[in-house]
């Protein structure tokens, strides 16, 4: 009898377990290991607001806006998609930008969308949302790069600040680039790798970005550090570095 | 019983999708069938688009065809017990699927533009596995099939039956809207969509509106828009004007504040579209659509 209490007590307490992940997926748990090893990390989807489309209709332009200012002094922020191959969206090292990100990607099918939150104690805040697609966004090519004007606009990067509230500045910046993930026989992967956002003298942040991000993408970053002149820096994996001031 | 009950169910669940059409008289020889004001679903099958059918001396013509081969069969049906008059003529008024993928349940002469045979020819296939994911098994056995006849004049003369022809855009790249000066019925196709949120995916809203304010132009009795039940009403026309004048300025407005997507997303519904249908959804759709192209003007 003893036993049977503990096989259902043991039941629950696993129940339990998988229930605080408002939104269980197979690849869940690989890919959290894969990214914060044996760090502490609590779900919290009250501090951090994920928002997604009612449904992704363009399977290769989700728009995602997540917000976690609630989360004073965070130091790190990743996105990632359980069910793209790959998963991985954007890494941020947050140094003097808000964790506070606007951005278009790509989903191979209906998928869940996690913001992995570092705070400054060590401790990983973790919020989901759930993104309704029929998918199909990972294996297609990108239009721009059949575009034979193409070489003409690589690189080429718009970018305007607005001050939304008292010392919060939105830098948006936007870079026509075909972001190929490397997934369709004969595109090989061509992509921006790495973001670095500066204003004149201190780097205000530094990012790795990954291939489910969407083509010709366009961000939202928000800091507290005015500047007449910031400075944004996209290179991509074939060592193309592009640079543009943005006032 | 048991194994009785599961054959029925077998059987049930082969059995066609059932459209239950009727079509809706507007005078002696005009119909249309009114089509849902919803997103495509399994439960629709599909059916959210008006087609509409003129009855002339020998013949029957047909203005749109539906989502899928077997709406086209049900129509052809519904017509059948109207008037023994064969289909001989069927026109595309552009290239969504919601409008031509019934072509292939009639053996009439199709026509439509230039473009909008292109596009559904080279098109045509993708919108049906995309539909067939939506809206599964009332697609079954629907296939493209491409206009055969060139739409170019400004008259088109079927059987001695005369229809103006309207070559416009803005909704896509080409809208055919078609008057018929004998009943004064205005086939406006998707150009209007009535107490219906109009939907963008290839819109163009400047031109849309210049469309729109040529269509006002025009003295109808009928209006039979894509969309939204047909009606007497003057309205529709500047209502939707309005609605795209609301969309431009609010995208072009947001992208001056430097908005967010779903920032914008948030704000209230103004009053005057609150009456219009499927207003959340298309207008989500609409802002996910164009609002990249309102960014690009970023310094």
């Amino acid at each position: 009898m003893k036993l049977i209490y503990l096989l259902i007590f043991s039941f629950i307490f696993l129940q339990n377990l998988n229930a605080k992940n408002p939104i269980s997926s197979p690849t869940f748990d690989d890919i959290l290991k894969d990214i914060i090893k044996n760090d502490k990390y609590i779900f919290d989807d009250e501090n951090i607001e994920i928002k997604v489309p009612s449904f992704a209709d363009n399977p290769i332009q989700v728009p995602i806006f997540v917000n976690a200012k609630k989360i004073k002094d965070a130091k790190r922020m990743i996105l990632f998609a359980d069910l793209n191959p790959i998963p991985k969206i954007i890494d941020m090292d947050l140094k003097a930008i808000y964790p506070i990100i606007s951005l278009n990607i790509k989903v191979a099918q209906e998928t869940p969308i996690r913001a992995l939150i570092l705070d400054k104690n060590g401790v990983w805040h973790i919020a989901s949302n759930n993104i309704k697609s029929f998918g199909g966004g990972c294996s297609v090519a990108s239009v721009t790069s059949s575009d034979t004007d193409f070489g003409k606009f690589l690189g080429k990067i718009n970018g305007e600040v607005f001050e939304v509230e008292k010392d919060t500045y939105r830098i948006k910046s936007s870079i026509f680039h075909p972001m190929e993930t490397g997934l369709i026989f004969g595109n090989p992967e061509f992509y921006i790798n790495k973001i670095v956002l500066k204003d004149n003298t201190n780097i205000l942040s530094s990012m790795e970005l990954f291939s489910a991000i969407s083509e010709n993408p366009r961000f939202i970053f928000e800091t507290k550090i005015k500047s007449q002149n910031y400075i944004i820096e996209f290179s991509d994996v074939d060592g193309n570095v592009f640079t543009s001031e943005i006032k | 019983m048991k194994y009785l009950i599961f054959i029925l169910l077998v059987f049930s669940s082969l059995k066609a999708f059932d459209y239950k059409l009727k079509p809706i008289k507007l005078n002696e020889n005009s119909y249309f069938f009114y089509g849902k004001e919803e997103y495509f679903s399994p439960l629709n099958g599909g059916d959210i688009a008006n087609v509409s059918f003129i009855i002339t001396q020998n013949s029957v013509i047909l203005i749109d065809t539906g989502s899928s081969y077997e709406y086209g069969l049900q129509i052809k049906k519904e017509i059948e017990k109207i008037t023994s008059k064969p289909i001989k003529y069927i026109i595309n008024t552009h290239h969504h699927p919601d409008h031509f993928l019934g072509n292939s349940a009639f053996q009439s002469d199709i026509f439509a533009t230039d473009y909008t045979k292109n596009e559904i020819t080279q098109n045509g296939d993708l919108y049906i596995v995309n539909l067939v994911n939506i809206v599964q098994s009332a697609m079954k056995n629907t296939k493209v099939k491409a206009p055969n006849k060139n739409l170019n004049s400004k008259i088109l003369d079927l059987d001695g039956y005369k229809l103006e022809i309207l070559y416009l855009d803005g909704h896509t790249k080409s809208d055919v809207v078609l008057f018929d000066s004998q009943t004064k019925i205005l086939y406006s196709a998707d150009l209007v969509f009535h107490k219906r949120t109009p939907a963008t995916a290839h819109a163009d809203i400047k031109k849309w509106i210049k469309s729109l304010e040529e269509l006002e132009k025009i003295d109808y009795k009928f209006l039979v828009s894509g969309h939204g039940i047909a009606t007497t009403s003057k309205k529709p026309i500047k209502e939707n004007i309005s609605y795209l004048r609301f969309l431009d300025e609010t995208l072009k407005q947001s992208a001056k504040n430097g908005l967010d997507i779903f920032e914008i997303l948030e704000k209230p519904i103004p009053k005057e579209f609150e009456s219009f249908t499927m207003f959340k959804e298309e207008f989500e759709r609409s802002v996910i659509n164009l609002y990249p192209s309102y960014e690009k003007d970023l310094k």
